[in-house]
């Protein structure tokens, strides 16, 4: 398996004097699905967007489908075009119906003309399950159906790589699941995924690795059941105990 | 009331000055002078206005100091300046450009605020979305963040405009016949007409700027305004909400809403 992403010995300051990534150092393989959990202020969105330098790094490198960011040779925005991105707000452009919000970047980066960016754009409403909605502004969709439209934003662009921040975050409960089905199914596609989220079931089902963080660090990497059921260290078990509502000190039988 | 309505027959003076027989004036020089100051404001201003607003010292320094050195002055002493600096140092302007020109720099640090305003309104995920698709910066503020920021600046671009032009008004100073000075002239010549010439005047005033409130209201509702509902910042909560009021005003306002 080849490297599709790597971080070598990352660390990040923020303006304020914060060290918000420490020292990381991680490999995902092509077709890889990791998920990045962990609290709060670990540093965890910092360090998703660091893969497509929406945050910029202090130290170290990462090396993206064997381009490397901190190299200015590299074409940035040609590698952006490569790797999509979901945000936790969906960040739909909100003056654009649905299917502007996808052909926008269809015609502007990859150069489509019109008709084969609607044709493209409506092939991939289709598969995330929302043809019917093409013509609907943000504002007229629920919060399942614009992060939909958000992935379905990002897959037009055919990336390598996906990243998905927090994607079920905002959402109503009972709205994660759809937006969870589409994220499956890509997953089963095999896409190399970096998904930062809370959704245990999702982690189990789909991550091949899961990245526990704490305060800027790594804490703990491994397969989902170790992580969620036998954590290692004692940060990590804190963190899991804390989502599943056990109280710290009872868990023994668990 | 009838020497009111006597001065409607001076109207043509009121309108368009000695024109055609002269100079062309009156009101008709008012809206020219805006118009003009306006665009030509607002094409220095863009630059002042995305220059504040880059990450890049060296260039957002100069316009800072720009724009609050513009800001900070009178407007009437910038027209002196370029109407008594610049004869000093060999240049002649025609008097209606050296109205039009510092009308034009006031207003291009006035929009130059506006428009970085508008685009610290548009949310910061938007810019994130637009790159993250590969979207260069600058086709990203074009076509994204630049159509919404727009709609939020138009209420603020009117008001600006409204002003602009009754600030228009202050160029009579260095003998430009507008609206006040066609005004002035006939109470000169006219002195027992004076009250009347002046609420001729501000009726004129009057007409225009209504007349663009409410072109400007009709468009609103056209663009329709932006729906964040879906999306909220934190910087929006409306507990923040920056009112002088009391609490129990406010707290009815919220759960009002």
């Amino acid at each position: 398996m080849t490297e599709m992403i790597k971080f070598i010995g990352v660390n990040k300051w923020f303006d304020d004097g914060m060290h918000v990534l420490k020292d990381i150092s991680l490999g995902i393989d092509a077709g890889e699905v990791v998920v990045i959990c962990g609290p709060s202020g670990a540093g965890k969105s910092t360090l998703i967007k660091t893969i497509n330098k929406l945050e910029p790094i202090d130290e170290g490198n990462i090396i993206v489908d064997g381009f490397s960011l901190q190299d200015h040779r590299t074409n940035l925005t040609a590698l952006r075009a490569e790797v999509g991105m979901v945000f936790q707000q969906f960040n739909l452009y909100p003056h654009k119906t649905a299917l502007q919000n996808i052909t926008l970047a269809l015609t502007k980066v990859r150069k489509l003309n019109k008709k084969e960016a609607t044709e493209r754009a409506m092939e991939i409403l289709k598969k995330v399950g929302l043809a019917d909605k093409y013509n609907a502004y943000p504002s007229q969709l629920s919060g399942g159906e614009q992060q939909r439209v958000a992935i379905a934003r990002s897959l037009a662009m055919e990336p390598k790589i996906m990243l998905f921040d927090e994607p079920t975050s905002a959402l109503d409960p009972e709205l994660t699941s759809e937006v969870l089905d589409v994220m499956v199914s890509l997953a089963e596609s095999g896409m190399t995924m970096v998904v930062v989220t809370h959704e245990v079931g999702f982690a189990c089902n789909v991550a091949d690795r899961v990245v526990f963080m704490d305060k800027g660090e790594i804490v703990e990497i491994g397969k989902p059941p170790d992580i969620f059921v036998d954590p290692q260290q004692p940060r990590t078990k804190e963190f899991i105990n804390s989502i599943f509502h056990i109280p710290f000190n009872n868990n023994h039988g668990s | 009331m009838s020497k009111l309505l006597e001065q409607f027959a001076n109207y043509k003076f009121y309108l368009v000055g000695a024109y055609p027989e002269g100079q062309i004036g009156g009101l008709c020089l008012n809206i020219i002078l805006a118009i003009l100051s306006i665009i030509i404001g607002l094409s220095i201003g863009i630059f002042f206005g995305l220059g504040r607003g880059t990450p890049r010292r060296y260039i957002s320094l100069p316009c800072i100091v720009y724009i609050d050195c513009i800001r900070s002055t009178p407007l009437l002493l910038i027209i002196f300046w370029f109407y008594f600096f610049l004869p000093v140092f060999g240049v002649k302007l025609s008097l209606f450009w050296s109205a039009v020109i510092p009308l034009s720099i006031y207003a291009s640090a006035y929009q130059a605020e506006i428009i970085r305003a508008g685009l610290l309104a548009v949310p910061k995920g938007q810019m994130e979305a637009a790159l993250s698709t590969g979207m260069s910066r600058w086709l990203a503020l074009r076509s994204v963040i630049m159509p919404q920021a727009f709609r939020m600046m138009l209420p603020s671009f009117v008001s600006f405009f409204n002003s602009q032009f009754k600030n228009t008004s202050v160029v009579f100073i260095i003998g430009i016949i507008e609206l006040i000075q066609t005004g002035v002239i006939i109470t000169q010549r006219q002195p027992d007409r004076m009250f009347a010439a002046y609420i001729f005047m501000a009726i004129g005033f009057w007409i225009v700027c209504y007349a663009l409130s409410y072109a400007a209201q009709k468009l609103e509702k056209r663009l329709g305004i932006l729906d964040y509902e879906s999306y909220k910042p934190e910087i929006c909560r409306e507990d923040l909400v920056l009112l002088p009021l009391p609490k129990a005003i406010k707290r009815l306002m919220i759960t009002n809403k």
